[in-house]
C-alpha cells in the first residue's frame, strides 16, 4: 500500500513527461484495439454476409465444358443431388436452386448493366427478411412471372416506377443473344445487405431468358441448421456423390485453398461430360480467416515495433528518474528501506503508465468504434462485406484485450527494469552524495 | 558500554586512476547516551566516518561494532534492517521526501519494517513527535512548503520515530541561519536528554561542537583529538 502509494504520487512529479509515455502507450493500444476490433467482427460478417449471397453453407454446382472449351454450370437433374442428401441424413433448413443472369436493362433510352438473381421464393422465405423493400413485395414479385426487384439506385438510374415494363437483353446458357421484359414489382433499399448490385427475378423465367428448361438450375445451395456441421456434412455428402457421379477433387491439403484447387482442376484438367463441384461457406471462410491472421499478425508486429520505440522512451525516462532521484533513494535506503522495494517502486510507476495508458488507449478506442459504427457506409462500396447491413461493426474479445495489456506492460516493466534494478543497487552513501 | 565502537578503520576512494586516502586509521568508542561532536575542517572525514557509523558505506580495511554487531560481516538486508532498527539520520540538506506531507515524511521508516507497535499507537506517537518539533500546524504540507529549519525539524523527527538508540546527523545545521541552528541543536540536546538518545553529529561550527559531551577532532583522516567536555555550553533560553 505504501509503496503503491509512493509510486503513484511519483507519477504526478513530471506531469508532463508522465503525460508523454501514457499517450505514447495508449496510442500504440489505441491502434492494436481498432484492428483487432476489426478484425473480430470481421469473420462473422463475411461469413454472413457469403452464406445470404450465395443462399447456404453448402453450394453444389454441375460444370458442364463446351465444345469452344468453355465451362458452364447447370445442374440439369438433381435426382442423384437429392438421393445424395437424403442418404446422409443431411439437416437442412433450406435447399436453394438458382440461376444467375448477366443482362443488359434498357427503359426509355438508358441501360444498365445488372446482374439478376433467379430463385423459387417459395422456399427462400428466409431471404425476404434480409431485404428491406422500399415500394413492392415479394408476393408482387412471386405474382408477376416477369417481375424483378431493383435497388433504388438501378430503379433511379433508368427512371423506373413499379409496374413499368423493361428491356431485358442477355445470353443464353449457350451463348446466343436473347430479349425478353422484366416488370419492376418492388424496389429495395440499397443499404439493405444484398441491394447494390443485384436484382432479384423469378427463377423460371431467368431460365427461360437462359433458354434453360423449368427443372434445371445452376447451383444448388444447402441451408443447414446448425453451421457448425458445414465441415463435416460437406465431407460426407462429397464422399456419398463421388460414388455416383464424376466430382471435381476436394484437396485435403490443409496448404492448398480448396476452391482455387477446383478453379484449376476445371482449367487444366482433360475433362468431358458433367461434373460436380461442392464448396462450402468455410472453403470460402478460411481465405477470409487467412486475411484475418495477417491482419492479425500485422497488428501485433505493428505492436512490438510501436512498443520497441516506447520502450526506448520508457528506459529513458527511468533513466532521467533515477537520476533525479538518486538522492531520495539514497535517503529511502538509509532510513531502512530494502533493495528490492526501491526497484518495486519503480517498477509499480512504470507499470501504473503502462495501467493508464492501456486504459486511456481502450476508451479512446471505444468511443471511436462507437463513433464509426453509427455511420452508415451504404451498399454501394466493395467493403460492404466486411460489414453488418453497411455498419462497421466491431468486436473485441476479452482474452485478446487482456494478452494487448499483458504485452504492453511486460514491455513497460521490461524497459523500466533495467534502470530501476541499477537504482535498487546503489551504495546508499553514493546515492546521497550525490547534489540534486 | 560503548554502542559505537571503530577499530583501526581505512577508508580509501578511488579516483581516476589514484586513490583518496579518506580515512586513514581511526579507533574511537561512543557511549551509550553521548552527545558528541565529530569535528574538523573540510576534508577531514567527518562525512566518511558518519557514512561508516550509519552502515551506509563499508570501511575498506578494520572493524565498525555497533551495538556489539561487527557489521562486515553482514548482508545488504540485515544491513538495512540494521539501520533501520537501531539508527537514524539527519542530513544536512534535510533530505524529506517530496511527494509526502510533513505527517507522511515521519511515518515514513515506521512503514518500513516491522513494528510492535498498534496503528493507534503509532499515530498517538508521531503526533508527539509533531508536537515535540512544534509543527503541529503544518502537519499535512508537503517538503516544499516549509521553511529550512522547519523541514530540518520534520527530519529529526523522521529519524527518531523509530525510536533509534543512535542518530546521526552530519553537519545538521550547515544549511541554516544560526538562529534556526540554534534551535535545532538545542532540540536534539533536548532529546538526547528526554530519551536518552546517542546523538552522533559532525560539524565545523565552533559554537555548535561546544554544546557537546564528547568531541572528536579530525585532521587529514586521523584523530587529532579526543575528549569529553564536563561543562557543555547551554543555550540560555531552553534551559
Ligand atoms: N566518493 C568519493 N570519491 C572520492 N573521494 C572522496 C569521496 N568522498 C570523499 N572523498 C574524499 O575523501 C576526503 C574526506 O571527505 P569527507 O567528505 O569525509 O570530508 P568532510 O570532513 O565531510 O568534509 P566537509 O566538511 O567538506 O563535508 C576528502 O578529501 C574527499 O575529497
Ligand atoms: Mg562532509
Amino acid at each position: 500500500m505504501r509503496d503503491l502509494k509512493i509510486a503513484f504520487r511519483n507519477l504526478t512529479r513530471q506531469k508532463r513527461r508522465t503525460i508523454l509515455l501514457m499517450a505514447a502507450i495508449a496510442f500504440g493500444i489505441y491502434i492494436i484495439t481498432m484492428i483487432n476490433g476489426f478484425t473480430g467482427s470481421f469473420i462473422e460478417n463475411v461469413s454472413e454476409n457469403f452464406s445470404n449471397m450465395l443462399a447456404g453453407h453448402i453450394f453444389i454446382e454441375g460444370k458442364e465444358k463446351t465444345d469452344s472449351g468453355k465451362t458452364l454450370s447447370l445442374v440439369r437433374n438433381d435426382d442423384i443431388l437429392m438421393q445424395a442428401i437424403k442418404e446422409t441424413n443431411t439437416d437442412w433448413k433450406y435447399l436453394t436452386k438458382r440461376s444467375d443472369l448477366s443482362a443488359v436493362l434498357i427503359f426509355e433510352g438508358e441501360d444498365l448493366n445488372q446482374s439478376v438473381t433467379g430463385a423459387d421464393w417459395d422456399v427462400e422465405e428466409y431471404f425476404k427478411d434480409r431485404i428491406v423493400l422500399k415500394e413492392g413485395s415479394f408476393a408482387d414479385l412471386q405474382a408477376e412471372p416477369q417481375g424483378i426487384i431493383l435497388s433504388d439506385k438501378a430503379a433511379d438510374k433508368l427512371n423506373l416506377q413499379i409496374g413499368d415494363r423493361m428491356l431485358v437483353k442477355c445470353q443464353t446458357y449457350t451463348g446466343q443473344q436473347n430479349v425478353g421484359e422484366f416488370v419492376l414489382t418492388a424496389i429495395l433499399i440499397d443499404s439493405s445487405l444484398m441491394g447494390g448490385s443485384t436484382a432479384y427475378a423469378n427463377i423460371d423465367y431467368i431460365n427461360q431468358l437462359l433458354n434453360l428448361q423449368p427443372d434445371e438450375y445452376m447451383s444448388l445451395g444447402i441451408f443447414l441448421n446448425d453451421p457448425d456441421t458445414i465441415d463435416e456434412t460437406a465431407d460426407a455428402l462429397y464422399e456419398n456423390l463421388k460414388t455416383k457421379v464424376n466430382m471435381f477433387e476436394r484437396s485435403n491439403n490443409e496448404e492448398e485453398n480448396k476452391i482455387l484447387s477446383m478453379l484449376k482442376q476445371q482449367d487444366e484438367q482433360e475433362w468431358t461430360g458433367l461434373r460436380f463441384q461442392l464448396m462450402t461457406l468455410n472453403d470460402i471462410m478460411s481465405e477470409v480467416q487467412q486475411i484475418v491472421n495477417v491482419l492479425n499478425t500485422a497488428a501485433l508486429i505493428i505492436l512490438f515495433v510501436l512498443f520497441a520505440i516506447i520502450m526506448v522512451g520508457v528506459t529513458n525516462t527511468f533513466r532521467m528518474v533515477l537520476m533525479e532521484r538518486t538522492k531520495e533513494i539514497g535517503t529511502m535506503r538509509a532510513v531502512g528501506m530494502q533493495k528490492g522495494i526501491v526497484r518495486k517502486l519503480f517498477l509499480y510507476e512504470a507499470f501504473f503508465i503502462a495501467l493508464l495508458g492501456v486504459i486511456t488507449g481502450l476508451i479512446l478506442a471505444g468511443i471511436t468504434m462507437f463513433i464509426l459504427m453509427q455511420i452508415n457506409w451504404g451498399m454501394n462500396t466493395a467493403a460492404f462485406i466486411l460489414m453488418k447491413n453497411g455498419y462497421m461493426t466491431f468486436k473485441l474479445s476479452v482474452p485478446q484485450v487482456l494478452l494487448n495489456f499483458v504485452i504492453v506492460s511486460a514491455l513497460t516493466l521490461l524497459a523500466a527494469f533495467f534502470p530501476s534494478n541499477k537504482a535498487a543497487k546503489l551504495q546508499p552513501a553514493d546515492a546521497l552524495r550525490t547534489s540534486n | 558500554m560503548a554502542i559505537v565502537k571503530l577499530e583501526d578503520v581505512h577508508k580509501t576512494y578511488p579516483l581516476g586512476k589514484t586513490e583518496v586516502h579518506a580515512v586513514k586509521g581511526v579507533s574511537f568508542e561512543i557511549n551509550k547516551g553521548d552527545f558528541i561532536s565529530i569535528a574538523g575542517p573540510s576534508g577531514s572525514g567527518k562525512s566518511t566516518i558518519l557514512n561508516m557509523i550509519g552502515c551506509i558505506d563499508i570501511p575498506t580495511n578494520g572493524k565498525v561494532i555497533i551495538n556489539e554487531t561487527e557489521t562486515s560481516g553482514l548482508s545488504d538486508k540485515q544491513i538495512t534492517t540494521l539501520r533501520h532498527e537501531v539508527l537514524g539520520f539527519i542530513f544536512q540538506s534535510f533530505n524529506l521526501i517530496p511527494v509526502l506531507d510533513v505527517y507522511e515524511n515521519i511515518e515514513f521508516p515506521l512503514l518500513l519494517g516491522k513494528s510492535k507497535m498498534t496503528k493507534a499507537e503509532k499515530s498517538e506517537w508521531i503526533d508527539m513527535l509533531i508536537e515535540e518539533v512544534q509543527l503541529e500546524s503544518w502537519k499535512n504540507h508537503k517538503p516544499n512548503e516549509l521553511s529550512g529549519g522547519q523541514r530540518q525539524r520534520v527530519a529529526i523527527a523522521r529519524a527518531l520515530v523509530t525510536k533509534p538508540e543512535i542518530v546521526l546527523a552530519d553537519e545538521p545545521t550547515a544549511n541554516l541561519d544560526s538562529v534556526t541552528s540554534d534551535a535545532i541543536i538545542r532540540l536534539m540536546k533536548k532529546i538526547n536528554r528526554d530519551l536518552g538518545t546517542t546523538f552522533i553529529f559532525s560539524t565545523h561550527d565552533p559554537t555548535v561542537v561546544d554544546v557537546a559531551d564528547h568531541i572528536i577532532r579530525l585532521k587529514d583522516g586521523l584523530i587529532s583529538e579526543n575528549y569529553r567536555q564536563e561543562n557543555p555550553k547551554s543555550f540560555g533560553g531552553a534551559e
